[in-house]
């Protein structure tokens, strides 16, 4: 039992970072009723920016946060401009291939650039762990999830209690309503990019700052973690984005600690079985059909 | 012919095949990110098939497409209710799925004392149909484009016929569909069949082709870029994914001035395409140009 509610405390705690991811996914797909498939590669080139400066200045602070999520969001900048804002109106899927080029196209750049493909990346804190009761904390990961936190309360602020969230709010849940009320639906869906962008890049410092190294493998990985926490939790919903992560965080860390060589399968299982049996993901709204749908039109 | 090139041709007419899977399900209106799934069931169990059991290549053939088909049938079947990019991470699950199976699986046997068969994540060796009946590889390439040719007909058989038009209509509208009389469900159980079979037959050609598999082969991005084929060659014809397959496999791939910088150029050009031609290369308009264009030019000649 008490190894079972240490998995559950780990598995929160990175969960923390996973729901950051989805919640950038969530905003964008909210927004866009796109598919931004360079999402993690445009992270990955926060994160490898942020390490350069670490191995410019030789330490860590404030410089690398700044320098990893400016990188992420002029990336995201690039990805805006390229894949989404000068694609016509109502091809998203060329979109979501146009920004799987460019997702192939960021990676050979960071390859290019950073021919080691692993860099060391500073910590928030001293790797130690720490006991409380019969569990113990790795603090590295509980500031983590501390942080994380507290950015998803900021954004959830931001969401519900100013104009710019508003407007956020009334293009996701219908963009030609929102237009008709005054609201300038294209220059709201580059901000949130952007916002998204800077989230992601947040979430790629905590969890390079955690691991304490960024390798290049990582940029798919931090796209389809994003993505399917955000498929589990629903794609009408940022709840359902924050919900999707900590239970992607937790089913990982259980699978790691019981079932050894199959540990991946209950992840993929778990998308499988949630899309089959609730096709609208578990905290479905009304217009996340129509959501999809948007998709639907090639 | 030399044998770069010859592998490069086999290269293209093989990813041709998944190209052409996501293509069908396209058509249908769903994105698929899985049918590298059934590309690697046709793998292994024509492999299986050959190399295991000793049986002929043409009926390991038809045991690998059988597999797809029925594999990607029971997938459509559970994936009815999901639509758009709901249906597009189901597939990637599966394909997922597929993959850390195949990683885990172990049907190993020895013959004539050299172990063969699907081996974990090790992969699966001795696939050497091709090798132990002498087939040379300009001969498997015809096998590869009489398949291809086969394939393409039966396309374009389908799409100009009522079949074509029904496949466009549930993929446009379903409820228009539905009220046309059209029973939607089969249909699109019928087509995600049929594209696991076409899949899973270039599964089949990559397998004895390369002698060795291994999950490896087959995944996220194996699925993403045969997606990406149709929509950068054209979703108005069939040779469209194919034409993707030519840009990408042969003209990239194979150019060594590239090397390196390959993804950047590529990416690139693909990004600014899609802003441009946002349905690719050979979408219905440019088809119907070309066509009257084609219909025009004998009469200029005519005339002159």
């Amino acid at each position: 039992m008490i190894a079972f509610i240490q998995s559950l405390i780990d598995g929160i705690t990175i969960g923390s970072a996973y729901a950051l991811l989805a919640l950038g996914f969530a905003l964008i797909f909210g927004v866009l009723r796109r598919l931004n498939l360079a999402y993690g590669s445009s992270i990955l080139i926060g994160a490898f920016a942020g390490a350069a400066v670490f191995a410019q200045l030789k330490s860590g602070g404030w410089a690398v946060a700044v320098a990893t999520i400016v990188a992420a969001v002029a990336a995201g900048v690039y990805v805006e401009r390229l894949c989404f804002w000068a694609v016509r109106r109502g091809a998203a899927i060329a979109s979501m291939v146009s920004s799987f080029a460019v997702w192939m196209q960021l990676d050979e750049l960071l390859a290019l650039l950073f021919p080691g493909r692993t860099l060391a990346f500073p910590a928030l804190v001293e790797r130690s762990v720490f006991e409380l009761g019969p569990f113990q904390l790795r603090t590295e990961y509980v500031v983590m999830f501390a942080l994380a936190v507290a950015l998803m309360a900021a954004l959830e602020w931001m969401i519900r209690a100013t104009r710019f969230g508003l407007a956020v709010r009334a293009v996701t849940e219908h963009p030609e309503a929102a237009r008709a009320m005054g609201v300038p639906v294209a220059r709201i869906a580059f901000w949130a990019f952007l916002l998204a962008s800077a989230v992601g890049g947040a979430a790629g410092y905590l969890m390079a700052s955690a691991e304490e190294q960024v390798t290049l493998h990582s940029g798919m990985a931090l796209t389809f973690t994003g993505l399917i926490a955000m498929m589990i939790g629903g794609i009408g919903s940022l709840r359902g984005a924050v919900l999707g992560g900590l239970l992607l965080g937790v089913v990982e860390t259980l699978a790691k600690a019981h079932l050894g060589a199959w540990h991946e399968f209950p992840v993929f299982g778990l998308l499988f079985l949630v899309l089959v049996l609730r096709p609208g993901g578990l905290l479905a709204q009304d217009f996340a059909a129509r959501d999809a749908a948007a998709l639907r039109r090639v | 012919m030399d044998d770069y090139l010859v592998s490069v041709l086999a290269n293209i007419g093989m990813f041709s095949f998944i190209a052409l899977s996501a293509y069908l399900l396209l058509l249908t209106g769903e994105i698929s990110f899985g049918q590298q799934a059934f590309f690697a069931i046709g793998a292994y169990a024509s492999g299986i098939a050959t190399a295991l059991w000793g049986l002929p290549f043409a009926l390991a053939l038809l045991i690998g497409a059988a597999a797809g088909g029925i594999a990607a049938g029971l997938v459509g079947l559970l994936t009815l209710r999901t639509r758009g990019l709901y249906f597009a991470m189901a597939t990637l699950a599966f394909a997922e799925l597929v993959r850390l199976g195949l990683q885990q699986w172990v049907y190993v046997r020895k013959i004539e004392g050299e172990p063969v068969g699907p081996n974990g994540v090790d992969g699966f060796r001795g696939i050497r149909y091709v090798f132990e009946n002498n087939i040379a590889p300009a001969e498997f390439l015809l096998i590869i484009a009489g398949l291809l040719v086969f394939v393409l007909a039966a396309f374009a058989v389908a799409e100009r016929g009522r079949l074509g038009s029904m496949l466009r209509l549930v993929g446009a509208d379903p409820l228009l569909a539905e009220s046309q009389g059209i029973d939607v469900k089969a249909v699109k159980v019928a087509a995600a069949a049929a594209a696991g079979a076409v899949a899973a037959l270039g599964g089949c050609l990559f397998a004895h082709l390369n002698t060795f598999v291994e999950p490896r082969n087959f995944d996220i991005m194996l699925g993403v870029h045969s997606l990406a084929y149709g929509l950068i060659g054209g979703l108005g014809t069939a040779f469209g994914p194919i034409l993707g397959v030519l840009i990408d496999v042969g003209l990239l791939e194979s150019v060594r001035v590239f090397q390196g910088y390959r993804m950047i150029v590529f990416g690139g050009l693909v990004a600014l395409l899609l802003v441009f031609m946002p349905r690719g290369i050979l979408d219905e308009t440019r088809l119907r140009w070309l066509a009257a264009r084609l219909r025009r030019a004998p009469q200029h000649h005519a005339q002159a």
